[in-house]
């Protein structure tokens, strides 16, 4: 294999690309292949966005490959098992996170309901030994380990700070020294993403239909407003145009 | 309110969190009153101030002389009374709000009006525990995290009594003593404890759930940047420290389902599995 389909953009499709292409796969985007690739390819959705579009998207997307290609979904929101259920041959889809791929060492991957007995999926997972990440297979659930984690974590902050139990950048530093987390909370939302907290806390919400994983409503604002964080130049923190975080008198958020 | 700098301080408990605090602020050059009302837990606490600052002048961090004039700042006593000339007063003793409202109540007639009570819960209302004097503006918490001569956060707990002026002084003062003050606001939990709540909780449910096995979890959550996963971390501050820590949160929010504690988490509680301390918790340990 070394041909892969790339569906999706923004920071995590163009991170998960880094990982192909710095171990040299080719990385395609859907519109610049006229015609099917050969049969050693794969595809990775890296959409964390409407499900409709997503399904589009992946439909198209194995369109170009062969039938017995791997599928890999992104699956900070949905399950696998769901996303495989709209392709021919759901056995080869595998779900799999791409929130911080390139710095963590190993990638977290979810087996469908479909891919239960087959090992046609065991051998989909190969994908991710060539471009050297260990394999940590856990439960087919929207967030998987570290993301769910990670949104739980955001989420609390976010709530704490709506009720005015402390300041952004207080919430951030007592985090950082009172537990030794590598980054405070919001930030790291800031710099992955506040809309994704929002998608795998909705997920949760949806697949799991717990109450204790509704998104703070002060997320979804943010959300709403284009607040989504270092890329976009505001999130919980403002930003100048190389992404440097401006000073912390106006980073507040009104709430 | 005062305008003189703290220079004399005292704590009250000679526990863990009370000898780790008197440790700190001699060190920062403060002179300190060591209370507690049983000599023999006392006696334990000086002795583990003098054990710890040994092992730094072993490791060359601090000279024998620099020892000295540390331990030489803190008096220790079996009488309360002897906080009387203390500018700032932390209590440091069981986490029981009966016992801690009378203590304050106490601290109260003892102290100069001027002097700042801090209480060093890391899971009461601050606000409740101030309500027990005549003075509650006075009053605030100062949430060191154990072990207080390590860790460097402080959670500066205002509530709606607590007076602006006393906060910002407790602020100064805790920046003067080498440590991260944060401001925060008297909510169940304070801050980094509720937070955290959700690095735990959630732990317990991927597991619970079978998404994930423990090992896998603090693989995983150690690759993302954590230094310690959950379970490890766990067993590390105490499976029962940290059950108590969930249950006082989720009480504090009546009971919001965000805060539930896992059943797992009681019934490894209740099997005495309470972390290194016990030999086992979620891992065994030798």
């Amino acid at each position: 294999m070394n041909d892969i389909v790339l569906i999706g953009d923004g920071p995590l499709a163009k991170e998960t690309s880094d990982v192909f292409t710095e171990r040299g796969w080719n990385v395609w985007a859907m519109d610049q292949l006229d015609q099917p690739l050969s049969s050693s390819c794969a595809v990775v959705d890296t959409v964390t966005g409407p499900v409709e579009e997503k399904k589009r998207l992946l439909r198209r997307a194995v369109e170009l490959v062969p039938n017995d290609a791997p599928i890999w979904t992104n699956t900070l929101h949905v399950t696998a098992t769901q996303v495989a259920s709209w392709v021919p041959h759901p056995e080869r889809v595998g779900g799999f996170s791409p929130l911080m791929i390139k710095q963590m060492p190993l990638v977290e991957v979810g087996r469908p309901l479909q891919a239960e007995d087959d090992d046609v999926w065991a051998r989909a997972v190969q994908l991710w030994r060539y471009v050297d990440k260990q394999v940590e297979v856990v439960g087919d659930e929207p967030g998987l380990v570290f993301p769910r984690t990670w949104a739980m974590l955001v989420n609390e902050a976010a709530f704490a700070l709506t009720e005015g139990v402390a300041e952004a950048d207080a919430i951030d530093l007592a985090m950082k020294k009172g537990t030794r987390f590598p980054m405070g909370p919001l930030e790291w939302a800031d710099t992955i993403g506040v809309d994704q907290v929002v998608w795998i806390l909705s997920g949760l919400v949806r697949e799991l239909g717990e109450d204790r994983y509704r998104p703070a409503p002060l997320l979804r604002k943010m959300v709403y407003a284009g607040y989504t964080g270092r890329a976009a130049g505001r999130g919980f923190y403002r930003y100048d145009v190389d992404g440097k975080r401006q000073s912390s008198e106006i980073s507040k958020v009104s709430i | 309110m005062t305008v003189d700098p703290i220079v004399r301080t005292a704590v009250v408990g000679a526990g863990t969190m009370g000898n780790g605090i008197a440790e700190v602020l001699a060190t920062a050059g403060k002179r300190v009153v060591l209370v507690d009302v049983s000599p023999a837990a006392l006696e334990r606490g000086m002795q583990v101030i003098r054990d710890r600052l040994r092992r730094r002048v072993q490791k060359k961090r601090m000279t024998a002389e620099e020892m000295k004039q540390v331990l030489d700042r803190i008096e220790s006593s079996v009488d309360l009374s002897a906080v009387a000339e203390a500018q700032l007063v932390i209590e440091a003793v069981v986490e029981r709000l009966d016992v801690k409202k009378s203590l304050f109540s106490q601290l109260d007639e003892i102290t100069d009006l001027e002097a700042i009570l801090a209480t060093n819960t890391s899971s009461l209302s601050v606000t409740a525990i101030a309500s027990a004097t005549k003075h509650p503006e006075r009053v605030i918490g100062l949430h060191f995290f154990n072990p207080a001569p390590v860790m460097p956060l402080v959670e500066v707990v205002h509530g709606p009594m607590s007076e602006r002026e006393v906060v910002d002084q407790a602020m100064a003062f805790v920046k003067e003593i080498g440590k991260d003050p944060v401001k925060v606001t008297d909510t169940p939990g304070f801050l980094v404890n509720r937070v955290a709540r959700s690095f735990h909780s959630e732990a317990y449910r991927l597991v619970g759930d079978h998404v994930a096995e423990k090992r896998q979890v603090d693989r995983i959550l150690r690759a993302a940047g954590f230094p310690m996963g959950p379970f490890e971390l766990q067993d590390l501050i105490g499976l029962d420290i940290n059950y108590a820590a969930s249950c006082s949160v989720y009480e504090g929010y009546f009971h919001d389902p965000r805060f539930r504690p896992h059943p797992h988490q009681r019934q490894l509680v209740d099997s005495g599995s309470l972390g290194k301390k016990a030999g086992r918790g979620h891992y065994r340990y030798e």
